[in-house]
């Protein structure tokens, strides 16, 4: 099962979204706040701006007398505006004639081409913003009112709050970007391995490996769980194996000392008692020389018998080698099935040196081989092909032509219980010589049967 | 003139019919007998037997490789194996290990007589069993082309039908032709029969198949 990665989409959307909303929406919020104060602290200067130029245009009095010593009159220039920020009375040169507290730093600020009448934005040399409105007063010498509402002040602890917000957002949003991340490394990435895992395990043969560090607690318990349980099942049937490999074994080496016990003991005995025949027969004084010559007859048959059960049990001409071996073996499956059946092998295999009970066990398996091809596929030519690479591991190939079988398909234990032993003891004789036996065979194309093993 | 000999067999039942074989016949001296290889072995370098019947299966060394130390110490004993099984990859290997004769032990005195005179006069005996014609044929050596022959002799030297194609500078495919048309004029069934019967014809002899090329 592949990692489901639109399940990541799905945890990023369902936490990063919000996060990215609320942004969204403090950004819109603190922008339409802040238009909006703008709009009514730009109103206010002006309004003021307007007021106090009027007021001032109206009194004669405050350009014929002293006014710096009397600005009770004017509470703005004691106090300043309601809002934080200052107001100022200034020639048509610049210069304050009169201001409010707070209102030093109008010189910085100042610009002789201030639109007026109009409430702007400027940013002093701190880069304080201030909103400043400018009004003429009507009186012949000339001069302005400044008014200005200053934003620091204004705001206050709010302007850095509104600073650290996104901020915050961002946090957020990060914190759980990494919070899917670790959620995702630690859990979702280890399950699906783990699941993965157990997808590909082939029971009693495979134990899991140990998933990567990191994963959390419970999935590790799951994991060394599930490794206990495979662990179990490989136990069990490494001592099935062992069990069957016993069997092979000892029925092998039972046939080969049948074999060895018959070759030298009623052989040899028929043997001398044909020789006993032969020697009556040469004699004159025989009567009935038919009656011998039926037993002569009778004790060959008991040898050709004798022979047969041997080559059955375990061929003794076995001990010649293996390419010799293979070579009797080929032409007597050819004589005995009537087909032609042939072996290709360089020189060096005949230099190999093979111990008898392998030998008899290959050539069990390409008897039982030949024997499906003619018997199963209807062959009427096997091949046998045997190669030595340079890991001295020996490989022995059988292809017949005949019909073929769908070998994707071959359970080696639905076969066992039909009682088709066959290609499960092959595979079990080249598993005893720790080797690897497999069957390619597809409908109308033959059966190859690559049988290798480590000489 | 008398052939000596020297019989070789682990089971005693054998040994003793053989030996009786033996005696009857006037023409040949029985010198000794033993019981295994190692024995056989030491006995044909005493001895110096005309002819040495050997087991092939006896306990120890068995009986081709007494034949090869026979070969290889060049002495003159002309080697007949005897054996239960009428396996021809035994022929080959016997052969193969010097040799001349090959015999079941089921055979008649009559034909264990011409393979012991045989043998002794330099021939090449092979029991019938082993090369055996399917049908009575007659064969003239001549029947078998020049190439054939080339192909009947690597192939018994044990080389595969694409070496042998290899060397001659022919397909695989007429290799094969060849050897069906071989198997078929000797009327043998495999690539060893064939050898057989070709060296029971002398078609090819003992020495060109142990020749080393």
């Amino acid at each position: 099962m592949r990692p489901r990665s639109h399940f990541l989409a799905f945890l990023l959307c369902a936490l990063m979204l919000p996060s990215i909303a609320v942004v969204l929406v403090a950004v819109v919020g603190m922008a339409s706040q802040e238009s909006a104060m703008e709009a009514a602290v730009s109103s206010y200067v002006q309004d003021l701006a307007e007021s106090m130029s009027y007021h001032l245009s109206s009194d004669a009095d405050i350009w014929t007398f002293q006014i710096l010593s009397d600005f009770s009159r004017f509470p703005f220039f004691s106090w300043g505006p309601s809002i934080p920020g200052w107001v100022a009375l200034i020639s048509q040169e610049g210069k304050v004639i009169a201001s409010s507290p707070g209102a030093m730093n109008i010189a910085t600020i100042w610009k002789p081409d201030f639109e007026i009448g109009k409430a702007v934005k400027v940013e002093d040399r701190q880069g304080a913003q201030y909103t400043i409105a400018v009004y003429p007063v009507k009186r012949p010498s000339g001069g302005y009112v400044v008014t200005a509402v200053s934003w620091p002040q204004l705001l206050g602890g709010l302007v850095g709050v509104v600073r650290i917000w996104p901020a915050l957002i961002v946090m957020i949003a990060l914190s759980s970007f990494f919070a899917i991340r670790l959620l995702w490394s630690r859990l979702v990435i280890p399950l699906q391995s783990l699941v993965a895992e157990i997808d590909n395990m082939t029971l009693g043969k495979d134990v899991p490996d140990m998933i990567e560090e990191g994963a959390v607690k419970e999935i590790e318990s799951v994991q060394s769980a599930l490794s206990r349980y495979a662990q179990a099942a490989v136990d069990r049937d490494d001592l099935r194996n062992r069990y069957v490999r016993d069997v092979v074994q000892a029925q092998e080496r039972e046939r080969m000392d049948m074999a060895r016990e018959i070759h030298d003991g009623p052989l040899q005995d028929v043997t001398a008692l044909l020789q006993q025949i032969h020697m009556t027969l040469e004699d004159d004084d025989v009567n009935d020389n038919a009656r011998i010559r039926k037993t002569e007859s009778i004790a060959k048959s008991v040898v050709r018998e004798l022979r047969a059960l041997c080559d059955e049990l375990a061929p003794p001409w076995m001990d010649l080698g293996f390419s010799e071996a293979l070579t009797e073996l080929t032409e007597r499956l050819s004589q005995a099935y009537d087909v032609q059946v042939s072996a290709d092998f360089d020189d060096e295999i005949r230099e190999v040196d093979i111990e008898n009970e392998k030998i008899l066990s290959l050539l069990r398996i390409i008897q039982e081989a030949v024997s499906n091809a003619v018997r199963h596929g209807g062959a009427d030519e096997v091949h046998i092909s045997v190669s030595r690479n340079d890991d001295d591991v020996l490989t022995l190939e059988i292809s017949d032509n005949g019909s073929g079988f769908d070998s994707g398909h071959i359970n080696h234990e639905t076969l066992r219980v039909e009682g088709h032993r066959g290609l499960a003891s092959m595979t079990e004789r080249m598993s005893l010589m720790g080797g690897t036996l497999r069957i390619d065979s597809k409908i109308g194309e033959g059966t190859t049967i690559t049988a290798s093993f480590k000489l | 003139m008398t052939v000596k000999i020297l019989l070789a067999d682990d089971h005693p039942l054998t040994r003793s019919g053989i030996a009786e074989f033996v005696k009857r016949e006037e023409t040949f001296k029985l010198v000794a007998e033993a019981e295994d290889g190692a024995k056989a072995w030491e006995l044909i370098q005493e001895l110096k037997p005309d002819v040495a019947l050997l087991d092939i299966r006896m306990p120890g060394i068995d009986g081709v490789t007494v034949a090869q130390k026979v070969k290889n110490e060049g002495l003159n004993t002309a080697i007949v194996m005897l054996t239960s099984y009428d396996a021809q990859q035994y022929v080959i290997a016997s052969l193969r290990a010097g040799a001349r004769g090959f015999v079941l032990k089921t055979v008649s005195p009559k034909e264990l007589t011409t393979a012991i005179n045989t043998v002794a006069k330099g021939g090449l005996y092979l029991d019938p069993e082993v090369a055996s014609v399917m049908g009575e044929q007659d064969f003239i050596p001549e029947q078998l082309s020049v190439r054939e022959r080339e192909v009947l002799l690597l192939a018994a030297k044990g080389l595969s039908s694409k070496e042998v194609a290899r060397r001659l500078f022919i397909s695989e495919r007429t290799v094969q032709t060849h050897l069906a048309s071989i198997y078929d004029k000797l009327g043998s069934r495999n690539k060893t029969e064939a050898l057989l019967l070709a060296l029971k014809y002398g078609v090819v002899t003992l020495e060109e198949l142990l020749e080393d090329d």
